[in-house]
């Protein structure tokens, strides 16, 4: 491959690209971590236990769709209540904990300081928001929910959960501003921007400044019906354009040049998917709502921001793909960075997806049907969470600057999570347009459930495999810290080599 | 300086470094630098003039006044609504039905569009307008369902529908919780639902008087009583001069009194009529026909028993027609919702076809119900009297030439719609309640108003927004059908 670092050029420009500790995946057994990585360690280890929960939440709704009565007279399990314990869990506990974690793993590395500002309070955060969230899920189980959809929290949770964001803020804009190398590489942008921007969206969109009834009554929404889902919506989406596709942004901008050893192909580019994200994703919200009574000039405010947010799509699209270019063998033997690719590919179809779906003739058919949780899934899953679980394995195996405990387990997860995924989506998807076609034809809602039960059975045995892919992460990143996984490594290599090493001469 | 790198040629070759692919990174501008000021500041100004257009502007410009047909919702309903919301209950109904859902087939659930109007008023915070169909729309649903249907599915909805995959709600709730869920439901879609509701409140009061029965239980308690007895016969008191079904008949179209069923009575008929009555009958009416179902418990009056022989062959009001029309378009006041929407016309004259074998025990399990199973039915002398002198052209609404326009009255045709305008008949209740569409339209017209008033005195009490007056007295209108 030839050495591609930037060696030799100027400090600050090789320092955006290759910040790194230079330590590679597989680094020596007992090589030190120069980073103590406290706070990273704590949100990504904790975010791993949420991924199986928020997924058991998700098996638990798909049982319930085959057979209603699976759980019957468990009031907590009830299909209602744990659809926004799995929605809420996916978002708040999986995949902002993991985005954290790599967030103060990454920052330190990109910035050239020793660790964050403060690592105890990246740690204390991390305690915090596991018990803010265990809360508020609890909440959400036992009936107390806001009742306005990804704003399900009540409003004590709501305010806790912005306290300690704004303190991770803080961490974070301290970090940048002790940084020693000047010039900030593309994903401390994003770093930086993104969480802001979540701070406000999360406020504004929760209607934190009506606290309402806290107990009892839903609490947290604005007087009016449609403004209220006006701003419900625009929050929602933003969820999702501001806060986790800019870090998959980040994640990505990492990964990729780090793993491939290559600089980013393109710096305009970064600017382009940067500029374009904030402006043009703000406005897409209402297109959750295109057939409802709103004005028409917010949809189609909404329809051309969703169609324009492909510029920064591509430019972001090729900005990787140029990145890669001469790095595809790596796709193959490099774990984290196929899951990274993998990610990446769907993230892209998410978009092209995304952008039919927000306009009038696609919508009218897809609008309310199984299509749209397609959609969700192949964004939150399929892109974030794969990322995630690529970015995971490559963090792990760096603070602990040892190799993964297995690398079969790893391809297990990979293949569980990529196949049960894929099948997921695809039937989904089937049974969307199934549900959009007959209730085109007037069939009533209640008569198509019967047609979609082959594909509710479908999707149960795709969710159990992605469950069960994140299991295998436990297990694969619970015995990578716990176990000496280089010694074990060192013994598979002498014992390999024994086996293939001559006998002995005799005499 | 972001990346200089471009400004300088490459010394490739000294250190032996392959070229890196470099794009449109050759010649970066000095000023597109990002600092970490312009990250945060920079972002977050782009995020908020977005924001000023995309949430202030709508939120601060969109107040849409009430639409006419918008109505308020009364405490207890209110609290139901704020029960669907903690619940969550919006994750598979949405609260709105869109331009394409408004067609003829589905007028019982989607009779309009909803209108900016609709959505008036500070009790209908937070929004529930919903994201995913998994049930139906319920934007619309006030006053298809009688309050012992809700009750019985909310305990259980597979009771009222084998096919459902909503959550049992029977853990969730207490019985005052849902019976302020079911206020909700029943009062959530405005005046045009409000209507609807008040009809079936009017012919619940009908139904049970003429034939005897006490009120439903409440809440869940029909699930640890048991099914409701009739009153003794002393409660009745059958006129001499009035066909005894008269009442139950005026519920049905007059031209199915007398109506055969067009399909011919063949094995493969009767086959698929029980195999439809088993997937969608047997909650209620019972494994055995015999009215007694899981669901049967919450309902009054409780559901028909077709085991008998005589009411197969020579009840008045059992000809194919009536049972025909009772599966199509439901009968308003008892828990027998219409058919019609989710089962072909054929597919219903074919589970009319197959009732009247029960008799005759084809409900046993494996077994096949046969031709020489069936029972005919054939009309009493009475009945063709009672026809004959009542079935008549003159003075049938339909046929005039002036439509009825105040919407009381198309209530009461619509639930009673072999009544004509000239019929003054009475109910079987001992006081011989006077029935006609007139009686009608003035009882469905109290009880909407006494639930108007009652919802608005409520809202005012609550200190909610309301619109001026005039639009309460706005009549009601009832869209589709």
């Amino acid at each position: 491959m030839g050495d591609r670092s930037l060696e030799g050029e100027r400090p600050e420009t090789a320092g955006m690209v290759t910040a790194d500790a230079p330590a590679p995946l597989t680094a020596r057994a007992g090589g030190a971590n120069p980073f103590p990585d406290g706070a990273a360690k704590h949100w990504i280890l904790w975010s791993i236990v949420w991924l199986t929960v928020v997924d058991l939440f998700g098996l638990v709704l798909a049982t319930e769709f085959v057979s209603p009565e699976a759980f019957g007279g468990i009031s907590w399990l009830s299909f209602s209540r744990v659809r926004p314990a799995h929605v809420n869990g996916v978002i708040l506990a999986w995949l902002t904990m993991m985005y954290f974690g790599a967030l103060f793993y990454m920052l330190p590395r990109l910035v050239g300081t020793r660790g964050m500002w403060s690592e105890r309070l990246g740690i204390w955060c991390a305690w915090a928001w596991n018990l803010m969230y265990l809360l508020g899920i609890i909440g959400l189980l036992t009936g107390h929910s806001q009742g306005r959809e990804y704003g399900e929290f009540i409003w004590p949770i709501d305010i806790a959960l912005l306290v300690i964001w704004c303190a991770n803020i803080w961490n974070i804009l301290a970090t940048v501003a002790i940084r020693t190398i000047r010039p900030i590489y593309v994903s401390v942008w994003f770093f930086i921007a993104s969480p802001l921007w979540l701070a406000v969206d999360y406020a504004i969109g929760n209607v934190i400044w009506r606290p309402g009834h806290i107990w009892g009554a839903p609490s947290g929404a604005l007087s009016g019906s449609l403004s209220d889902a006006m701003l419900n919506w625009w929050y929602a989406h933003n969820l999702f354009g501001l806060w986790l596709t800019p870090m998959l942004l980040a994640l990505t901008y990492y990964i990729v040049p780090r793993v491939t050893n290559t600089p980013l192909y393109s710096y305009t580019l970064s600017l382009v998917s940067f500029w374009g994200m904030a402006f043009f994703y703000t406005g897409v919200g209402d297109h959750h709502i295109l057939q409802s009574p709103t004005p028409a000039w917010l949809k189609t405010i909404a329809e051309v921001s969703s169609w324009m947010l492909l510029v920064p799509v591509f430019a972001f699209t090729i900005n990787i793909l140029g990145t890669m270019k001469g790095n595809w063998d790596r796709f193959f033997t490099n774990l984290p960075l196929r899951f990274t690719m993998t990610a990446f590919f769907f993230y892209f179809l998410v978009n092209i997806q995304g952008a039919f779906e927000a306009i009038q003739p696609f919508n009218k058919l897809t609008h309310f049907t199984n299509f749209v949780v397609a959609h969700a899934h192949l964004a939150l899953l399929g892109a974030f969470t794969i990322l995630g679980m690529g970015v995971i394995d490559y963090i792990v195996a760096q603070i602990y600057q040892k190799p993964l405990f297995s690398r079969s387990l790893s391809e297990w997860q990979y293949w569980l999570v990529t196949v049960g995924f894929t099948g997921f989506f695809s039937v989904l998807t089937l049974a969307g347009f199934q549900q959009g076609f007959s209730w085109q034809e007037g069939i009533p809602e209640v008569n198509v459930l019967p047609q979609l039960h082959a594909y509710y059975i479908a999707r149960g045995i795709f969710g159990a495999m992605i469950v069960l892919s994140g299991i295998v992460q436990i297990v694969n990143i619970g015995m990578t810290v716990f176990t000496n996984t280089a010694e074990r490594r060192r013994r598979e290599t002498l014992r390999v080599a024994e086996a293939i090493a001559p006998p002995p001469v005799a005499g | 300086m972001a990346d200089e790198r471009g400004d300088r040629p490459r010394d490739e070759g000294a250190s032996g470094t392959p070229p890196i692919p470099r794009g449109w990174q050759r010649h970066p501008q000095e000023r597109m630098l990002i600092t970490p000021l312009m990250a945060g500041l920079g972002g977050l100004l782009v995020f908020f003039v977005v924001v000023a257009v995309v949430v202030w502007l709508p939120i601060h410009t969109f107040d849409p006044p009430a639409s006419a047909d918008w109505a308020p919702l009364s405490n207890e309903a209110h609290k139901g609504r704020n029960l669907f919301a903690s619940n969550g209950c919006y994750v598979c109904h949405s609260g709105y039905s869109r331009p394409q859902d408004v067609r003829e087939q589905l007028y019982f659930l989607y009779p309009k569009i909803s209108q900016p109007g609709d959505f008036f008023g500070s009790d209908q915070s937070p929004n529930l307008l919903g994201t995913e169909r998994t049930g139906p729309d319920l934007s619309q649903e006030s006053g298809w369902h009688p309050d012992d249907w809700q009750f019985a599915h909310f305990y259980d909805p597979r009771f009222m529908d084998p096919k459902s995959l909503m959550p049992n709600m029977k853990s969730l709730f207490s019985d005052s919780q849902v019976t302020q869920l079911k206020a909700f439901v029943e009062e959530r879609s405005g005046k045009s639902g409000l209507l609807r509701y008040a009809g079936q409140l009017y012919a619940k009061h009908v139904v049970l008087a003429n034939q005897g029965f006490p009120e439903p239980y409440t809440g869940f308690q029909g699930a640890h009583k048991p099914i409701v007895e009739s009153l003794p016969d002393s409660a009745l008191n059958p006129p001499k001069n009035q066909l005894e079904e008269a009442p139950n008949l005026s519920q049905i179209d007059r031209s199915y009194w007398l109506s055969a069923d067009p399909l011919p009575v063949t094995e493969a008929n009767l086959l698929r009529g029980k195999e439809v009555f088993l997937e969608r009958c047997v909650g209620c009416h019972g494994l055995k026909g015999d009215g007694k179902g899981p669901g049967a418990r919450f309902l009054s009056p409780p559901p028909a028993d077709f085991t008998d022989k005589d009411d197969a062959c020579c009840g008045g009001d059992t000809g194919p027609g009536d049972f025909y029309y009772r599966i199509l378009r439901g009968w308003t006041g008892t828990a027998m919702e219409n058919f019609g929407d989710r089962l072909s016309v054929n597919d219903i004259w074919r589970v009319v076809l197959f009732v009247k074998t029960i008799p005759n025990g084809t409900l046993k399990p494996n077994r096949i119900p046969e031709p020489k199973d069936f029972i005919v039915w054939q009309p009493s002398k009475e009945l063709l009297a009672w026809v004959k002198s009542h079935q008549t052209l003159t003075g049938n609404a339909s046929f005039e030439k002036k439509q009825v326009t105040d919407p009381f009255m198309q209530q009461a045709m619509r639930i009673f719609p072999g009544l004509s305008p000239n019929d003054h008949i009475v109910l079987n209740d001992k006081a011989n309640t006077p029935l006609s569409l007139e009686e009608a339209a003035a009882g469905i017209k109290a009880i909407y108003q006494d639930l108007l008033d009652r919802a608005w005195t409520d809202a005012k009490a609550r200190g909610d927004k309301l619109p001026p007056a005039v639009q309460k007295a706005v009549p009601p209108e009832v869209p589709g059908e």
